[in-house]
């Protein structure tokens, strides 16, 4: 929610206004009033709507990518301790994957072509541009040796974004498409679907969709900061190593989400056809050749190097 | 009456010497031609033959008493308007279509059959366009004994299920409400996969039944009225009307009532170009773009509220001249915002040229070709984006546009990249205009009087509004009140571009190809 | 609890705009509030493509014939609680429009409405005043009733 108001402010003042400032001091508590005044609305659901799919799949996709993010290494260790695994960023990457499975799934269960339309945007999109990602995310993975977060994040004693800087920026390319930003916005494209796939949703399951969206930002950024950025591991000064570990990650995280929206403000939003295009004739073969790339500078002029 | 003039004036006498068909000069433009159900048709490809940019301006429907009129306005790029004026008796009201000749003119026939009764035979897609699916057959609201008070409506008719027949086909229905729509018009898409088949309007949702309550209102209370049929063009609306009456009236208007008409006509120009530039960003998907534009456009509503007293509908016009004069004090201040507008075009321009994210979404999308324009009677800033060079303010100078000088602006590629850039380079011109006009703004009085009642007399007056040709028939009958009021607003015309370039087209292409025509509907419906 | 509620519902308004029929000079006022110079984003008012999303509803225009229905449905598919604005002259009462054979002379003739806010069209300061009167109207220290504020 912080992020969603950070979003908001950057995105007001890139547009030379102020954005939400009354709600707490300087706006801070907007997403907060947002979510609270949704959930006490009433609820509706559509009548030709599949009713149960409906009801839960909005909060099933926003259960999964908060247990997704559980995964990531906060403050030098998990937030379920010991919880991370040999492996375990595919096993990330997979649920978000089906968390937007579920999205899609809410699109679809709505009785509205406004939101099939939305939805069968967003799983094109998501589907088409995952692949790119994960390939991506292999090169950080293949200069750490491991595929598990923790120990990517850990044995960035240079970040990886110097070492790598043309996955990072692939990375972060795909990453706007994958949180559907622009100039990827266009599963909820207000001037063509309306709201895409949160047409018919009122209430509490609007707040958990728009929820669902902010974690997946948060998500995504806290994705970069541990492969590329270094984790959460900085210079500690006093006190409690965890605490500063928690810092640095929420400051990095916070350059990221800035970055991201600051690209979104700057574009036009594509076509689907030229989203696709953009997936399979320009990302696709560049992730390959990034991470080609990656392994043969870290096999042969690394060692040089270092 | 120049030599091109004369000649067509001579073709037609010459035709149609030996006929029934009256050829009037000077009248209701620069020829009237009194024709009757059989020859009209015959007068129409005579003019068609003799100039290709011949087209159907409006199709004014209007009650004579016995019979019904229907006079077909043509617009010819030599001879100013032809008006041809047919009648047809009250009980058998038919006459043939002319949408063979001029596929343009289907909708104005539509309009004639909902508001006088006439029918077209031959229409390609006959139907209700402006008045609601529920009106009560057999009411025609422009016909003098039309009994308007307690009507008995209809039941409204259900609609059409969302998938027929064909289950690939998907029809998606833009509208009323819609984020992409300021205004509430329907547009049922039916669309395979992300192509679209086939896009049926209705328009009629804005149809306030003006030209009707035009007839009850003094012409001074009509100028507050026609200024409401759109708020973004109400400085066009009030001038076409006030010099309509002027005309009959033959009254000369003071040279500064002239340069201050001008100065409020392109403060619309302008405001309204930079709301299109702006809305386009929503349509792609770029906020900030709309941000940015709107911010810039603020001081032009500053200015409006300074010269006229309101932001947006100014109220500056009057029979006779205008109703407020300007401040010289206010000029220096006027000119000093203008100035730092002026500095924020090259940033504009360079954006909407060069930004690959605008070109991608708007290059060869929505392309309309020279031919199709002129087939389809396009006008404004669409048909100026297709290289048809047609400006009222240059092919009739009204106001003081015969002497400012300014440039007509043309692009020919014809897509919505192009239409946008024609309203570009027009802000710039506008400035210029607006510039011009300040400095050499001439003494005197700004309006003089005129009689209340206006003897009979007819006349038809047209002024480029932002978005095109505007377009008005007066007729008046000795008394306070006019006897038939007609408008024709350039968006009407335009409608038929904008079916014709989405069809084949992507879904996400319809945003940007239907700001690029400007769509002012509550100018379409009045 | 119902305090927060109140409170998220004060600060966090979003809108719905809907034309029922109005010459556009209200429209792009209300389209201007969400510009630099006033962006009303800073209250929390954001504007909504969706009726289901929407808490206030907006209408300018006299309603005419055609869009009785629409604005009708429109109003039903809102969630409670949800408030009705009705901008401009010709949305109070008709404005110039007023007996005109298909205009049902003002949007009370078709839904109930909150608050009125007149002009032709009203300047953009006069409507977020409109707007913020009807939110303080909902704070329950003042009494709630649900006045018509001109």
């Amino acid at each position: 929610m912080f992020c969603d108001w950070v979003e908001r402010k950057i995105e007001a003042r890139m547009q030379n206004r102020m954005g939400p400032t009354f709600t707490g001091p300087g706006g801070i508590l907007q997403p907060f009033a947002d979510v609270v005044k949704l959930l006490t609305k009433e609820d509706i659901v559509p009548g030709g709507a599949k009713k149960t799919i409906f009801r839960i799949a909005p909060i099933i996709s926003f259960s999964i990518i908060v247990f997704a993010i559980s995964f990531l290494p906060i403050d030098g260790a998990a937030i379920i301790p010991n919880s991370s695994f040999a492996g375990d960023l595919i096993f990330i990457m997979a649920l978000i994957t089906i968390a937007n499975f579920f999205l899609f799934l809410s699109g679809w269960a709505s009785a509205n072509p406004y939101s099939d339309i939305g939805a069968s945007r967003l799983l094109t999109q998501f589907l088409g541009y995952d692949i790119p990602l994960v390939i991506l995310a292999l090169a950080p993975a293949f200069l750490a040796g491991s595929l598990t977060i923790a120990s990517i994040a850990a044995s960035q004693y240079l970040p990886f974004i110097i070492l790598a800087p043309w996955a990072f920026v692939l990375f972060i390319v795909t990453l706007q498409a994958e949180l559907e930003k622009d100039p990827f916005d266009i599963p909820h494209a207000e001037s063509e679907v309306v709201g895409g796939l949160e047409t018919e949703f009122c209430g509490g399951k609007l707040a958990f969709l728009r929820l669902t969206r902010d974690m997946q930002i948060v998500f995504g950024a806290a994705l970069v900061v541990e492969l590329f950025l270094g984790g959460p591991y900085g210079p500690v000064f006093f006190g409690f190593p965890a605490f500063w570990y928690f810092l640095w990650f929420v400051l990095k995280l916070l350059a990221v989400v800035v970055v991201t929206e600051y690209l979104t403000c700057l574009f036009a939003r594509l076509r689907i056809d030229q989203v696709l295009t953009a997936n399979w004739k320009v990302l696709l073969p560049l992730s390959v050749l990034s991470l080609t790339l990656t392994v043969a500078v870290a096999t042969w002029v690394y060692p040089l190097v270092m | 009456m120049s030599q091109k003039e004369t000649d067509i004036l001579s073709v037609l006498q010459a035709k149609f010497k030996d006929t029934s068909v009256q050829v009037q000069p000077q009248q209701l433009g620069k020829v009237a031609v009194i024709a009757d159900a059989t020859t009209y048709r015959d007068v129409l490809k005579a003019l068609l033959e003799a100039d290709e940019k011949t087209a159907v301006i409006a199709i004014t429907g209007i009650d004579l008493g016995a019979t019904l009129g229907v006079f077909y306005h043509i617009r010819t790029s030599t001879a100013g308007i032809i008006t041809i004026k047919v009648e047809v008796p009250q009980e058998e009201p038919r006459l043939k279509t002319i949408s063979d000749l001029m596929p343009g003119a289907a909708f104005d026939e539509m309009e004639v059959t909902d508001l006088v009764g006439v029918v077209f035979e031959g229409h390609p897609s006959p139907g209700r366009l402006v008045l609601p699916d529920n009106w009560p057959d057999g009411v025609f609201p422009l016909r003098k004994d039309a009994k308007l008070d307690n009507l008995q409506f209809k039941p409204t008719p259900p609609s059409e299920p969302a998938s027929p027949g064909n289950e690939d086909i998907v029809k998606i229905i833009i509208g009323p409400q819609h984020p992409a729509l300021l205004e509430p018009e329907k547009f049922a898409l039916k669309v395979e996969g992300e192509i679209v088949k086939d896009v049926q309007p209705r328009i009629g949702y804005v149809h306030r039944g003006i030209e009707k309550a035009a007839e009850s209102r003094t012409y001074l209370q009509d100028v507050y009225l026609v200024e409401r049929i759109c708020g973004i063009c109400n400085a066009c609306h009030a001038t076409c009307f006030v010099e309509a009456v002027e005309k009959i009236l033959e009254t000369e208007v003071p040279p500064r009532a002239k340069y201050i008409r001008t100065i409020l006509l392109e403060l619309n120009r302008l405001h309204s170009h930079l709301l299109t530039l702006g809305h386009a960003g929503l349509e792609i998907g770029f906020e900030t773009l709309f941000q940015y534009f709107w911010r810039d456009r603020e001081p032009i509503m500053d200015i409006t509220e300074i010269i006229s007293g309101n932001r947006v509908i100014s109220s500056g016009m009057t029979v006779g001249g205008v109703r407020r004069d300007i401040n010289e004090a206010d000029i220096p201040k006027i000119k000093g915002m203008l100035t730092s507008l002026r500095k924020r075009l090259p940033f504009y321009k360079k954006v909407y040229e060069d930004e690959p994210s605008i070109k991608m979404r708007m290059k060869n999308v929505g392309t309309l070709k020279r031919e199709d324009a002129l087939k389809l009677c396009i006008v404004g800033p669409t048909a100026r984006g297709s290289a048809v060079d047609i400006d009222v303010r240059k092919d009739e100078p009204y106001e003081a546009y015969g002497e400012i000088p300014f440039k007509l602006i043309t692009y020919n590629e014809g897509d919505t990249w192009a239409r946008m850039n024609v309203r570009m380079d027009e802000v710039e011109e506008s400035i210029n205009i607006i510039e011009y006009a300040l400095d050499n703004l001439p003494t005197g009085p700004f309006r003089v009087r005129v009689p209340r009642v206006v003897p009979a007399g007819e006349t038809v007056n047209r002024v480029e509004a932002p978005r095109g040709e505007l377009f008005y028939y007066l007729k008046s009958n000795g008394t306070a009140y006019p006897e038939r009021v007609k408008v024709r607003t350039p968006t009407f015309a335009n409608i038929p571009a904008f079916l014709a370039t989405a069809i084949g087209s992507n879904i996400a292409d319809v945003p940007p190809n239907f700001v690029s025509l400007d769509p002012c509907f509550s100018c379409t419906d009045r | 609890m119902s305090k927060l509620a109140m409170w998220a519902r004060l600060k966090s308004p979003w809108v719905l705009h809907f034309n029922s029929g109005a010459c556009n000079g209200c429209d792009i006022e209300v389209v201007a509030l969400l510009t630099p110079r006033f962006d009303v984003e800073r209250f929390g008012i954001k504007l909504e493509p969706s009726p289901r999303h929407a808490d206030v509803l907006l209408v300018t225009g006299s309603v005419t014939q055609q869009c009785a229905e629409r604005l009708k449905r429109i109003y039903d598919q809102m969630p409670e609680p949800k408030f009705v604005v009705a901008i401009g002259a010709c949305a109070c009462s008709g404005g110039v429009f007023k007996g005109n054979y298909n205009v049902l002379n003002g949007v009370d003739k078709v839904i109930p409405v909150n608050a009125y806010i007149p002009g032709c069209p009203p300047k953009p300061e006069a409507i977020i005043d409109g707007v913020v009167k009807l939110l303080n109207s909902l704070k329950p220290e003042k009494p709630a009733k649900k006045e018509k504020k001109k």
